[in-house]
């Protein structure tokens, strides 16, 4: 025995000390034989008791020193202890000696002395995890003896090599037939189950689990007491246990990863248990969302079992029916939700999304993180029967009643900073299938019969940081290059083509060869900002040799120009040209055009149409949108059906009651151009008011929203009484901040309002003649005198073209119109719009009363007359027909009772219009972002959307606002304001060293943090990122000059974007 | 082959060839065929790269450009417009697909194609002539391209002096929107397919066809002839981008040409992580988000 021992001692060092081993092993083997009898004669059927094993006992130090030895090169520091050169033969008398002590303690306090029964009464015991105890206690040296022979022998079967052509070795043989693991389990089960002796055990099974070299797993002795040891663990564990537990699990499913057989096993011995259950699963379901390691490790094991599942449909089958992981999982992100910031603590002003190293300072959020990483890690990896499920929940169970209650808080705090999770979500997803789940609750779902993607639309108005950030969400969801969402945000509106003249469409897929949209948009850079007037010191300006080419050498033949070019190769010098200054700022632009472009395109080639006016066809699509627009939208659905069958109009944020609302409320525009409908709507609607006396209670937390809304405009002018929506609440806010210095405007303002209501009206019934007569009577003519002159500003005088063309149209219309009911309505109405129209054309007779200067002709300088000849570009198209056009569609034309959809570009496209261009006002912060998402839209290759952002040469409908009005209108602010400040250039020059600092200061900081995903390869965003200090001592009085700065770099990127686009959206694509 | 470095129009160039039938074992050689990244700054009309920070360089104005810009800033953007409408007349031409025509616009000036053109059949089969294509500054206002043979055909239309094809002829007002380089490209093409003997630039050649075709075709076989035989020359005008054959080397272009036949498509260059592929849930013919049939969400 001593000698074994000895053996021991040696060989438990770790293999870098196995030199000595091999010398001393020769010793001991002479009398191998006489301990194999020996310990052979141990495990004879001799009776029970043994008194030479009182002989043993007064030897523990030795098994203890061979403890230590265990525990100090134990598997835990990953240090594997080698036998190398013991004879296997050696090993397995050593195994079979020490089982036989082994035993014998065993079966003296076993009452039952058989062990058979014992193994079939197990069952219960194993499972019950009950503390079963036989006769008295077992003394303490016999249950060291125990644990120290176990550990010997649990050593030597880990060591042991699989037999030939994977045969069992003769230990692991052994150990299968002797039933050893299952006794031993039996016996830890019959002494007190303690957490000592459970971490014990397992610790056992991770040992040999992890480090065996032959396919434990696979007999049932081993794996039946594994099982049973598993859900004996499956109450309430302690700490210690469950780490111990969770470790095994984990490396269980390491084995099952690299050897998928084993999982019919697990199978199979849970249903000898009478249960169907996946134990090793089940049992880590619950440490899903932990903190820390043993967290991290359960999910690492839970993604294993994961990707098992998307190739064993058993698996995946058995998780998704007869588990809650599913649930759990989602249920455990809404628990986790709960426990993060109701409010941030918003760092500065100019913050509006978290940042990762915003998130890392807060815990809860952190957890979150992890949880939402892991269930986008299993939508990647599991069986898709698991992902709908999973997804299923996250939906049902998450985002509807969770998030979306939380979008509607109760204060603008709040809101915000739900945005704000919700922005960073979006970005932290990267599963098709998970984000799928975030865009329809956003897209899709409704909450009080608001759609949340109307809710968040709406807010972008909102001054204060709501409004930011909802912002940053929108540049997120833009740069998903989703189509689901672009179509919801914007490109539903612009399919149908309404938006535009009819003679427009052929228009819309041309090519701008000749970059005139770039021309015209940069022709509208303030004379304070052109590079000629006050070369800036800081925009990096090169001088260029352009050379005059050929033109230089008329006549010259291919001889002298091959001359020419060699001199050219030896320096500059030979070269005729004029010198002229090229904005070198301006190849970063292209650059960064080209890439964004590029990228859009790639990203696009995934979706289903090319929306380039054709397809989706625009009058299908008319029928279907409308239909689609009377179940999701309230309003618009009355529209559809003149007769305003629609008995409850839905509140919806932008709209809701504002349609019966007197004329002088405060509003913005968007508004009334997204919510004016015909008048018979509000006829319809006041006659059914005796019904329905009362527009339906807003929902609790717009009320909320309300009073804190009063709060914040305390002292103005507006009564509580006032609000209608929560609209209403944003624009009041809104008004307030820019009250002080647009108390001018706000009139006129709504002046504006007024006028594209009755424009709308105008339309309207220039549309649908059959609406009703009794309306057009009650047009307010004077009042849409408005409406035209308001155009005028714009326009007068920039296109005279146009016009021409709306006149044109009239009269075309005019005579088309055959409907004899309709004809004395329409005959008065064109007369009047012809009347309106002949001002117009006249000049700026209105422009006075609106309270503004005569608009400057922006754009038009002489030479560039005929470059805006418009809709001439294509070869085969002559260009007569572009100027013969309907203004109205087919179907009216075809006599169709039906009136057509308000031209309207949607509320995003005019929310965000109105941030821009009240630019003037804006911070630099809030600009860069609304012009990042402008440009971010641009840069979408569709030709819906291209030529709605950029084709400056389309003619929309007067009731549509087009990004290049916004901007020309802009110009004209910033040109007056400029004549009436001195120092007005001086303040540009200082503003451009500062933002100028600020991007370079933030190009270092750029590179550091490669990996932030939001990153937008563009000079205005990389300025975004933060802040240098010396921004933020800004006086307000210069946010106007900054405005002017950004304005000119906005119109840059927007040409060069434009420029991009002539040449990259009619490469054609390699497929 | 790149305009520019930053228009990287390699690809499409190299599209383009592609989709050529290789008749002949000769095949275009590119002096250069990688863009080089480090260029001299200033070419003769050369953008200049992409400066990284760079100090920004101040210099006066000078009394040209001042005058030049009275109408508005956009005078100086000029130069962009005219080198974005000469790349966007580039890729026309690539989509034009126009039969046995290659060209590609010299390093040094967007303003000069080099080109070479294959006959087929006809009277000028089997000839291969390089042309030069110059265009005016003032394009797309200006006359129309020119093309200068490098070596003056026999032809009536093609000036036997300098090489330059009557192109004017076909031209006589060039209108922006409406005319475009491949045309005039298309148009050298069909020269040598349809002769017409009218107002000739070569009257000699003219007269011939018209009097004496057995003559006219023998001098056109020797001008084929006198053509091919100095394919192999270096080309005419110095210029990396300059159009240059060379034998066949099985060393170089056999992989060059199994590479065109194999047609690789650019792999996918990810950028900075930016989610390249785009998503959509949208069927096919429906305008309705998630309406994709495998879409097995709640909606």
């Amino acid at each position: 025995m001593v000698v074994i021992c000895t053996i021991f001692l040696i060989n438990l060092r770790p293999c870098c000390t196995q030199t000595p081993v091999v010398e001393e092993l020769t010793y001991p083997l002479s009398s191998h034989t006489a301990l194999w009898n020996w310990s052979h004669q141990v495990s004879s059927d001799d009776p029970p008791l043994y008194p030479h094993l009182q002989w043993f006992n007064p030897h523990p130090h030795l098994v203890t020193m061979m403890m230590a030895s265990m525990v100090a090169n134990g598997n835990r520091d990953g240090q594997a202890l080698v036998l190398t050169g013991v004879d296997p033969e050696t090993c397995m008398i050593v195994f079979k000696n020490h089982w036989a002590q082994v035993v014998k303690i065993l079966e003296k306090h076993d009452p039952l002395r058989t062990t058979n029964h014992l193994v079939s009464g197990l069952g219960s015991i194993g499972l019950s995890g009950s503390h079963v105890r036989f006769g008295g206690p077992v003394p303490g040296d016999e249950a060291s003896a125990v644990q120290n022979y176990v550990e010997h022998m649990l050593f030597l079967l880990m060591e042991e090599d699989a037999g030939q052509a994977g045969a069992m070795g003769p230990i692991l043989e052994f150990v299968v037939m002797e039933n050893v693991m299952e006794r031993l389990f039996l016996w830890s089960l019959r002494r007190q189950f303690t957490d000592d002796m459970k971490l014990e055990q397992l610790k056992m099974y991770e040992m040999i689990v992890g480090q065996a070299r032959q396919p434990l797993l696979h007999h049932k002795p081993v794996l039946r007491p594994l099982m049973m040891l598993l859900s004996s663990c499956s109450g309430t564990p302690t700490p210690r246990v469950e780490a111990e537990l969770v470790l095994l699990l984990n490396q269980l499913c390491c084995v099952l990863a690299k050897d998928p057989s084993v999982l019919e096993l697990f199978f199979h011995t849970s249903e000898d248990q009478g249960a169907t259950n996946f134990l090793i699963f089940s049992l880590l379901i619950p440490f899903i969302h932990r903190e820390g390691q043993v967290g991290q490790q359960a999910r690492d094991a839970l993604l294993l079992i994961m990707s098992l599942s998307a190739e064993n449909q058993r698996v995946a089958q058995h998780i998704a029916e007869n588990t809650y992981f599913c649930p759990v999982l989602a249920t455990g992100l809404s628990g986790l939700y709960s426990s993060l910031p109701t409010k941030l603590e918003v760092s500065s002003e100019e913050w509006h999304c978290l940042h990762r190293e915003d998130w890392l300072q807060m815990p809860a959020l952190v957890q979150f993180l992890n949880s939402l990483e892991f269930c986008n890690a299993v939508i990647q990896v599991a069986h898709p029967s698991i992902r709908d499920q999973l997804v299923n929940y996250i939906y049902n169970g998450f985002l509807v009643p969770v998030l979306a209650p939380a979008l509607h808080k109760l204060t603008l705090e709040e809101v915000m900073t739900t945005t704000a999770y919700l922005d960073l979500f979006l970005r932290s997803v990267s599963e098709p299938a998970l984000l799928q789940t975030f865009l329809t609750f956003i897209l899709l779902h409704r909450h009080e019969n608001v759609h949340i993607l109307d809710t968040l639309v709406s807010r972008v108005n909102t001054p204060f940081q709501l409004g930011t950030v909802s912002l940053a969400l929108f540049r997120t969801l833009i740069g998903l290059y989703c189509e689901d969402v672009m179509l919801q945000l914007i490109l539903r509106y612009l399919v149908p083509c309404n938006h535009m003249m009819l003679s427009q469409r052929r228009v819309v897929k041309e090519r701008d060869c000749y970059s005139v949209s770039a021309a015209k948009i940069l022709a509208l850079t303030p004379s304070c900002c052109s590079p000629e007037h006050s070369p800036p010191p800081l925009r990096q300006l090169d001088s260029i040799l352009w050379s005059k080419g050929n033109e230089s050498s008329p006549h010259t033949g291919p001889m002298e120009t091959e001359e020419s070019c060699l001199e050219d190769g030896s320096g500059h010098s030979c070269i005729i040209g004029s010198e002229i200054y090229l904005d070198v700022s301006y190849l970063h632009y292209l650059y960064d055009a080209r890439l964004g472009i590029s990228s859009c395109i790639r990203a696009c080639r995934v979706w289903s149409a090319p929306y380039d006016g054709e397809d989706p066809p625009p009058d299908e699509y008319q029928a279907s949108a409308l239909e689609e627009a009377g179940a999701s939208r309230g309003r618009r659905a009355q529209m559809v059906n003149p007769k305003g069958a629609h008995p409850h109009p839905r509140p919806r944020p932008p709209c809701q009651t504002a349609g019966p609302a007197p004329m002088n409320q405060l509003e913005l525009e968007w508004d009334d151009s997204y919510d004016a409908g015909p008048p018979a709507n509000a006829e319809t609607t006041a006659a059914e008011r005796p019904a329905q006396p009362l527009a339906p209670e807003p929902p609790k937390h717009i009320q909320a929203l309300r009073r804190t809304a009063t709060m914040l405009v305390k002292g103005s002018y507006i009564e509580e009484s006032d609000f209608q929506d929560d609209v209403m609440v944003y624009n009041l806010v809104a008004k307030k901040d820019v009250r002080d210095t647009l108390d001018g405007r706000r009139s006129s303002q709504e002046t504006e309002s007024k006028g594209s209501e009755t424009e709308s009206q105008l339309n309207d019934n220039g549309h649908g003649f059959a609406d009703s007569s009794r309306e057009v009577q009650e047009v307010p003519l004077s009042n849409g005198l408005s409406l035209p002159l308001q155009r005028a500003t714009v326009e007068v005088g920039s296109d005279t073209e146009r016009s021409k063309e709306v006149k044109e149209n009239i009269a075309d219309h005019n005579s088309k119109v055959q409907s004899p009911t309709a004809t004395d309505i329409g005959d008065e109405l064109v007369a009047q719009y012809e009347e309106l129209i002949r001002t117009l054309g006249g000049g700026e007779v209105g422009a006075g009363t609106e309270g503004r200067e005569p608009f400057q002709n922006p754009i038009v300088t002489p030479t560039e007359e005929d470059e805006m000849d418009f809709g001439s570009f294509s070869v085969d198209t002559p260009e007569v027909d572009k100027h013969a056009p309907s203004l109205f569609g087919t179907k009216l034309r075809s006599g169709s009772a039906r009136s057509q959809p308000l031209p309207f570009t949607g509320p995003f496209v005019s929310v965000l219009l109105s941030r821009l261009e009240n630019m003037l006002e804006n911070s630099v912060h809030v600009n860069l972002l609304v012009t990042g998402i402008l440009a971010q839209l641009a840069a979408y290759p569709q030709p819906l959307l291209r030529s709605f952002l950029l084709n400056t040469n389309m003619v929309f409908q007067p009731s549509v606002r087009s990004l290049y009005q916004v901007l020309a209108s802009l110009k004209n602010q910033i040109e007056q304001l400029a004549s009436t400040r001195k120092d007005f250039p001086e303040l540009i020059t200082s503003a451009q060293h500062c933002l100028l600092a600020r991007e370079s200061s933030l190009i270092g900081h750029d590179t550091k943090r490669g990996e932030s995903r939001d990153c937008f390869p563009r000079e205005a965003e990389r300025m975004m990122k933060s802040s240098p200090p010396q921004l933020k001592t800004i006086s307000m009085a210069r946010t106007e000059v900054f405005a002017t700065v950004l304005f000119t770099e906005f119109l840059k990127e927007l040409a060069a974007i434009a420029q991009e686009h002539s040449i990259l959206s009619h490469i054609p694509m390699e497929e | 082959m790149n305009l520019n470095p930053f228009w990287s129009m390699s690809t499409n160039t190299g599209r383009k060839r592609s989709d050529s039938e290789e008749q002949s074992v000769q095949q275009i050689a590119e002096q250069q065929q990688r863009a080089s990244p480090s260029r001299p700054s200033f070419g003769k009309k050369q953008l200049p790269t992409i400066p990284k920070n760079t100090a920004p360089i101040t210099k006066p104005a000078s009394p040209a450009t001042t005058t030049q810009s009275i109408n508005g800033t956009h005078a100086s953007y000029g130069p962009f417009y005219l080198e974005y409408s000469l790349l966007a007349e580039f890729t026309l031409v690539i989509k034009q697909k126009l039969p046995g025509i290659y060209v590609q616009p010299s390093y040094k000036s967007a303003l000069m194609w080099f080109g070479v053109i294959f006959i087929r059949h006809g009277l000028y089969q089997d000839g291969v002539f390089k042309f030069t294509v110059y265009i005016p500054d003032n394009y797309p206002d200006g006359e129309c391209p020119r093309v200068v043979f490098d070596i003056p055909v026999f032809h009536p239309l093609v000036d036997p002096v300098s090489g330059e094809l009557d192109v004017r002829r076909a031209f006589t007002k060039w209108r922006r929107n409406h005319n475009h380089i491949w045309q005039v490209l298309m148009y050298a093409r069909t020269v040598f397919y349809k002769i017409n003997t009218m107002e000739p630039l070569n009257p000699e050649a003219a007269v011939l066809y018209d009097k004496d075709v057995q003559l006219f075709k023998s001098k056109v076989v020797e001008s084929v002839k006198l053509c091919n035989s100095h394919l192999f020359d270096q080309p005419k005008i110095d210029d990396p981008y300059a159009i240059s054959f060379s034998p066949w080397n099985p060393a170089v272009h056999d992989e060059a040409k199994e590479r065109m036949f194999t047609h690789k498509r650019r792999p996918e260059d990810h950028h900075k992580g930016l989610q390249v592929s785009g998503l959509s849930w949208v069927k096919p013919g429906s305008t309705q988000p998630f309406s994709k049939d495998e879409n097995s969400q709640q909606s």
